[in-house]
């Protein structure tokens, strides 16, 4: 995730500037091709919806909304409530993010792996997975809270959502800071201490300043993800509104689509002008080369002025990890957790083999298809944009991000707006509707569309950065020995890019198969979407279902990430791979 | 480079005695127990193959790493467990290690910052240290926007502004292009001269090596060939290791005759010679003639028979300045240099020549042992 | 040579996207309706917009395509969820049937043109309380809204499980009730316009009663049965729900759930069925509604969970259902309710739901 956040220091621009050339027409005419592809898809998937809200949100009725968010007194409280959500768990998940990677590259003890995947599970878990785990554990009436401790635990609100969200989101900190600090010279730790600094001035007066763009982008972004969440506040929120969910039930409660765009639109414009700052100006502040080769070795801290903090902190977050998980995996093998707590295998039987099970293939299967969809089309934009694209790379790039920028729920309306109908223009249909159940392919068109726009941002990334790496001169000589530039991208660029196509495609599945507010209002007869099923779950108290569905889902997810590992390592595969030594 | 007015702390002389580092129990030591004095003011040279332990042994010295053994002594006192911030060494580093977030001032102001100088006081001798390495106008740049030499001469007035008692040199010029590596070389010598610290230099190197140093410390594998001046280290190495390191050699098999204090009888490309001699090479053992190419003294022959002094030239390569012969001889192949040659010198592969060499720069060494490991 | 090779790459995917796609329809649809064949002469199909319970639906749909060979296709939404969906999908409706959810998202949706009238011959055996005169909707069955208390929780705080509104407003309760925001759930605004009834339909007095009621509030859940399931898990004591849903998780563990009435009186939720105007298979559709209102169909109720009365005479009243006669019921009037719904909510958006507790 790391490479979500920093377009590489330096490298892509000097190599998309020397390599960069113009479109001859007539020689590559595949590359025309490819580029008007691209954006044609592009626009579909990302641009369309959008348009199509921004019409419904400006119409009078959707605008009459967008202007009272601020002379409406409830309407600002949600405002309100929105933004300091997001300020909140930006701050608190950025910290701990922080402390966990320090603790993980700086500082001596047995059990790193073990951290390091902790600190990576959250990000295959479905949404509520974690709420619904809060309220049994530390509710009013929670196991730990009341059965433990005694006391009426306060989780509906602010306080809850802030725990699910942190640990929902300080993974994406956490990956961000330790290729930040795994990449941090140690000579300059030597120098700082040759001419006479101590471990903590060297760490005050070096190592932080250097992370500080690190950190902004973190908080910038841990911020635009927490206002875009919408499953957890939905459970959890209480009486604490956001926008995001405000927007769902203008749309389910008060029948209001305008109402719901327009939520939306006011989501929008916090959540994108982060994320343009994040990207286009802390980006660039960035003096540490995230992919660069770190040069010797640091040494550990010993210190236990520093190791036991970090220690603690660390192990806390650790334990609550262990501790939300275990609920979940534990959860869908009771009656009802923490109520009566007697073992049956019924919720995980109307998963497996009930009503649940046909959610659970038809999501995978979604997944599945989206995936390599997704993968591939990040590396074709990545390569477009570093290596072909002159005047637009940027607007490419800013577009492929778009998926992944705008809120879930935006998109998600944005689809059943666009997608619900057929584009009829002059009395000849245009495009088919591909959302909703009388639609083609009985609407999985449109959920397959969504999970490509919303995971193909993260290919993007890491294709750009991967690309950067590699010399221009090697597509160079492959286009001298007469490749096309199809040619080119299949047999050279693609196979020494396999790593970034691997994480794209590992976590378009995670992403897809997780995800709630895009699809939530676009699922049919024909596709019953696991998370939407979850919530329908946790609405009706069904806890133990809804953890069996949630458990069920970490299985599969770890499970074709496992395989997709071993699929494009497997040496038959594999090739001659260019290995970090 | 203009006069260097950076103050300076009394030159610190180090001592090594026994110095080991191992890194992994069962593995072979990085440093084998090294002895080393190194005198106040001197330009010592730690100089070997890549694996050979100079840099461990540099970092030893700066604190970075812990002796496993042996004795590290700044000015008499002991400081094997002195933290490298509190020891009165400056480095410079191979990759300069500038502080990317800081400007080229702040760097240098760094370690002054540190002690908790007043500020005019670090303004003073910051600026002082910049103006000496001809750096003022860049003084408010970032690192990233000065070349690879300039950033080399902040990394070394960072090092000297600290007044340090030694200064140490991580293989610092090793990212320079030639010509300016050749440059950098004389500064730094100057510079080093003029201000008389303790300076040790690490390096791969030998030009930087014989050109810079008042000493060679020639290293392999952990272990200290030879400590001697660069004149001492060319004309007598101490071992066949140290004269193939240093400069060419041809090395030829000789007969050994009557042995003398510190010279010897050989026998070789057909008479006999009188040369100087390694204490070791006795004529107990097997022996070997160092001769190098620049030695080597060719002259045209009528004789049309090989054997004996002469020998047949294989390739001849013209450099301008001088020609470099190989030479077939019956004692082994040759390497020779001819310097400015006349035409008489001046042959064509499958000539025939009669070969010698300057006796009195010839050296007889111990054959070599094959080394371990 | 290039552009087919082009052409195949592009293909590939969405070959597989399409096959793949494929697959997935037509694995839903024996999951959806079980076996096609048999029964009475019927074919093609019909979608069910279906509010009720995911097992629910699924029994229902499994049923009448045994009963029928038509076979059904449900998509499981709540009631407010349901109505948006049509009304976004109204060009080209994808549904046949809004099946289940309280009769006034069915006049809300019939208010936007959603609906086309239906009387159904089957009709004549329901009620007239319980369906409406114009045909836009026809009710399958009938809710009465309760309390839903937790008996451990009470006697923890000492207080009797509450059988009157007044009951709610005991000071003992505070922060110890539940009850959905009415917004977006029609078991809350049921209540709040049962409310409105006992008092005459005095707005102020109404709202008063809803601000005192407004301190005992732990929070407005958004689900209409949250509460019910906060009060099993003993996070509140007194959940307002209908009394089938209390019932329901009493049948699901929570033991410790009891169910009591306001000896005022209280209100009720009617089940309602009604045609989607323009749907793919209007006369599936009108087949599915007039199978609704038969015993037969309102006899799966209970044996999936479900113990709402049925409207159906002739359907049986089981054990676990609320004998209607034995509780005060208002005199409620869906029509009424709906059209002041969105004044009566947004009032106490305003006024209610902000104040500190």
């Amino acid at each position: 995730m790391a490479t979500l956040l920093a377009p590489p220091a330096g490298a892509p621009e000097s190599g998309a500037a020397l390599a960069r050339r113009p479109l001859r027409s007539g020689r590559d005419l595949t590359l025309v091709a490819i580029v008007t592809t691209v954006s044609l898809v592009l626009f579909v998937i990302v641009g369309l919806p959008l348009i199509r809200i921004f019409a419904v949100a400006f119409a009078p009725e959707g605008w009459e909304i967008v202007t009272s968010m601020l002379t409406n007194p409830v309407n600002r409280r949600v405002l309100v409530n929105t933004v300091q959500l997001g300020v909140i768990v930006a701050l608190i998940g950025t910290a701990i993010g922080f402390v966990l990677a320090y603790t993980q590259v700086r500082v001596r003890f047995r059990g790193k792996r073990v951290l390091h995947l902790l600190a990576l599970v959250p990000i295959v878990t479905p949404p509520f997975a974690l709420a619904t785990a809060t309220i049994s554990l530390f509710g009013r009436n929670g196991i730990i809270t009341n059965g433990l401790l005694g006391i009426q635990g306060d989780v509906y609100g602010l306080k809850g959502l802030t725990l699910v969200l942190v640990i929902s989101f300080f993974p994406v900190a956490y990956m961000n800071f330790k290729g930040m600090l795994e990449s941090l010279d140690p000579s300059l730790d030597e120098a700082a201490a040759n001419l006479g600094a101590s471990k903590l001035r060297t760490f005050l007066t070096v190592t932080l300043p250097m992370l500080v763009p690190g950190i902004a982008g973190s908080v910038l972004l841990l911020f635009v993800e927490s206002i875009s969440d919408l499953g957890n506040p939905l459970v959890l929120g209480g009486d604490y509104t956001v926008l995001a969910s405000r927007a769902y039930i203008a749309i389910t409660g008060e029948y209001s689509v305008p109402a719901g765009a327009a939520y939306s639109l006011v989501l929008l414009v916090p959540a994108l002008s982060v994320f343009l700052v994040q990207r286009y100006w802390v980006g660039k502040k960035n003096v540490v080369t995230v992919t660069g080769k770190p040069s010797g070795t640091i040494d550990l801290i010993t210190a236990p002025s520093l190791r036991i903090p970090a220690l603690v902190i660390s192990g806390l977050v650790a334990a609550t990890v262990v501790l939300l998980y275990l609920t979940v995996f534990v959860g869908g093998f009771v009656r009802i957790l923490g109520v009566n707590n007697e073992f049956t295998l019924r919720n995980y039987q109307f998963v497996l083999a009930g009503i649940g099970s046909d959610a659970m293939f038809t999501t995978t299967t979604l997944a599945l298809v989206a995936t390599p969809i997704a993968g591939l089309l990040g590396m074709v934009i990545a390569w477009l944009v570093v290596r072909k694209l002159k005047r637009f790379a940027g607007l490419m790039d800013f577009v492929g991000m778009l998926g992944l920028a705008v809120p879930g729920t935006v998109i998600g309306i944005g689809y059943a707006i666009a997608f619900n109908t057929p584009w009829i223009a002059g009395g000849r249909q245009w495009f088919p509707a591909v959302a909703g159940g009388s639609a083609m392919l009985g609407g999985a068109a449109a959920i397959v569309m969504v999970f490509v726009a919303r995971s193909l941002p993260s290919g993007q990334r890491s294709g750009i950065a991967a690309l950067g790496q590699i010399s221009p001169a090697i597509d160079e000589a492959s286009t001298s020995l007469g490749a096309s530039s199809a040619t080119t991208f299949r047999k050279v660029t693609l196979p020494l890019i396999r790593p970034a196509l691997l994480a794209g495609l590992t976590y378009a599945f995670a992403r897809s198969m997780t995800t709630l507010s895009p699809i939530i209002f676009i699922t049919t007869p024909q596709t019953k979407i696991m998370t939407s099923q979850i919530l329908a779950e946790v609405d009706a108290g069904r806890f133990g279902n809804a953890f069996a569905y949630c458990a069920i889902l970490i299985v599969i997810v770890l499970g074709v990430i496992g395989l997709l590992n071993l699929a494009l390592l497997h040496p038959s595969l594999r090739g001659i791979q260019r290995r970090p030594s | 480079m203009s006069e260097v007015t950076i103050a300076t702390a009394e030159p610190g002389a180090l001592s090594l005695r026994a110095l080991t580092k191992v890194y992994a129990p069962g593995t072979p030591a990085a440093v084998d127990g090294i002895d080393l004095e190194i005198h106040p003011g001197e330009f010592v040279t730690l100089l070997g193959p890549s694996g050979c332990g100079k840099t461990t042994t540099l970092r030893m010295i700066a604190g970075f790493e812990e002796p496993t053994s042996g004795e590290l002594r700044l000015d008499g006192d002991l400081i094997n467990k002195v933290a490298p911030n509190h020891r009165p060494m400056a480095m410079v580093f191979q990759s300069y290690a500038l502080f990317p977030h800081l400007s080229v001032f702040d760097n240098v102001a760094y370690g002054l910052k540190l002690r908790k100088l007043p500020a005019p006081q670090i303004r003073e001798q910051v600026e002082a240290a910049l103006a000496s390495m001809n750096l003022t106008p860049y003084a408010a740049r970032a690192p990233h926007q000065l070349s690879g030499g300039q950033q080399q001469r902040v990394a070394l007035a960072r090092a000297l502004v600290m007044r340090p008692k030694v200064l140490l040199f991580d293989e610092p010029l090793s990212n320079l292009d030639a010509k300016l590596r050749v440059q950098m070389r004389g500064e730094i010598r100057r510079l080093q001269r003029q201000l008389g610290i303790t300076t040790v230099f690490v390096t791969h190197d030998q030009d930087e090596a014989m050109t810079m140093s008042d000493r060679i410390v020639v290293m392999n594998v952990g272990a200290i060939e030879q400590v001697d001046t660069p004149e001492l280290v060319y004309r007598r190495p101490a071992s066949v290791f140290v004269a193939d390191f240093i400069g060419r050699a041809n090395f030829l098999d000789v007969e050994v005759g009557q042995v003398g204090a510190d010279d010897a009888r050989i026998t070789v490309l057909g008479r006999e010679w009188s040369v100087p001699r390694h204490p070791d090479a006795d004529g107990h053992g097997p022996a070997t003639l160092l001769v190098r190419p620049e030695s080597v003294r060719l002259a045209s022959v009528d004789e049309q028979e090989d054997g004996g002094g002469v020998g047949r030239v294989v390739a001849s390569m013209f450099y301008g300045e001088s020609i470099e012969y190989e030479i077939e001889t019956e004692s082994g192949p040759l390497v020779v240099m001819v310097a400015d040659p006349h035409d008489a010198q001046t042959f064509a592969p499958g000539d025939r020549v009669s070969v010698g060499f300057e006796a009195s720069r010839a050296w007889l060494l111990p054959a070599a042992t094959p080394v371990a490991g | 040579m290039r552009h087919r090779r082009l052409a195949a790459l592009a293909a590939l995917p969405l070959g597989s996207a399409l096959a793949l796609s494929a697959c997935a329809v037509d694995q839903a649809a024996p999951g959806a309706s079980s076996g096609a064949s048999g029964g009475a002469a019927g074919s093609g199909t019909v979608v069910i917009a279906c509010t009720p319970q995911e097992e629910q639906c699924q029994a229902m749909a499994a049923a009448f395509t045994k009963a029928t060979g038509i076979k059904t296709s449900y998509v499981r939404l709540s009631s407010g969820e349901a109505v948006a969906r049509l009304g976004a999908g109204k060009s080209k409706p994808e549904f046949d049937v809004l099946y289940g959810g309280p009769s006034d998202g069915h006049v809300a949706a019939a208010k936007s043109e959603l609906i086309e009238k239906y009387v159904s011959p089957n009709a004549a055996k329901i009620p007239d309380k319980y369906k409406a005169a114009d045909g836009t909707w026809t009710g399958t069955y009938v809710g009465a809204l309760g309390f839903c208390s937790n008996t451990d929780v009470l006697k923890k705080l000492g207080v009797e499980a509450p059988t009157s509104w007044q009951a709610l407003l005991d000071p003992k309760l505070a922060k110890n009730v539940a009850i959905a925001h009415p917004s977006t759930s029609g078991t809350s605004y049921t209540a709040v316009w049962t409310q409105m009834l006992l008092n005459g339909k005095d707005e102020a007095k109404t709202f008063d009663y809803l601000k005192k009621l407004h301190s005992n509030v732990l929070q407005y859940s958004k689900s209409g049965s949250a509460p019910g399931q906060m009060a099993g898990r003993g996070e509140v004591a007194v959940g307002i729900v209908f009394s089938h849903d209390c019932v329901k998780y009493q049948k699901e563990g929570f033991t410790m759930l009891k169910n009591t009435f306001p000896a005022e009186g209280t209100g009720y939720e009617i089940g309602a069925v009604s045609l989607v105007k323009g749907g793919p298979n209007p006369a599936n559709g009108k087949k599915f509604i007039d199978w609704t209102l038969t015993a037969d169909h309102q006899n799966i109720g209970p044996t999936v969970g479900s113990f709402q009365i049925p409207t159906n005479p002739e359907a049986k009243v089981t054990e676990d259902m609320v004998k209607l006669d034995q509780v005060k019921l208002v005199d409620y009037s869906s029509d009424e309710a709906g059209a002041a719904k969105k004044s009566l909510t947004a009032r106490f958006d305003a006024e209610i739901a902000p104040q500190p507790k």
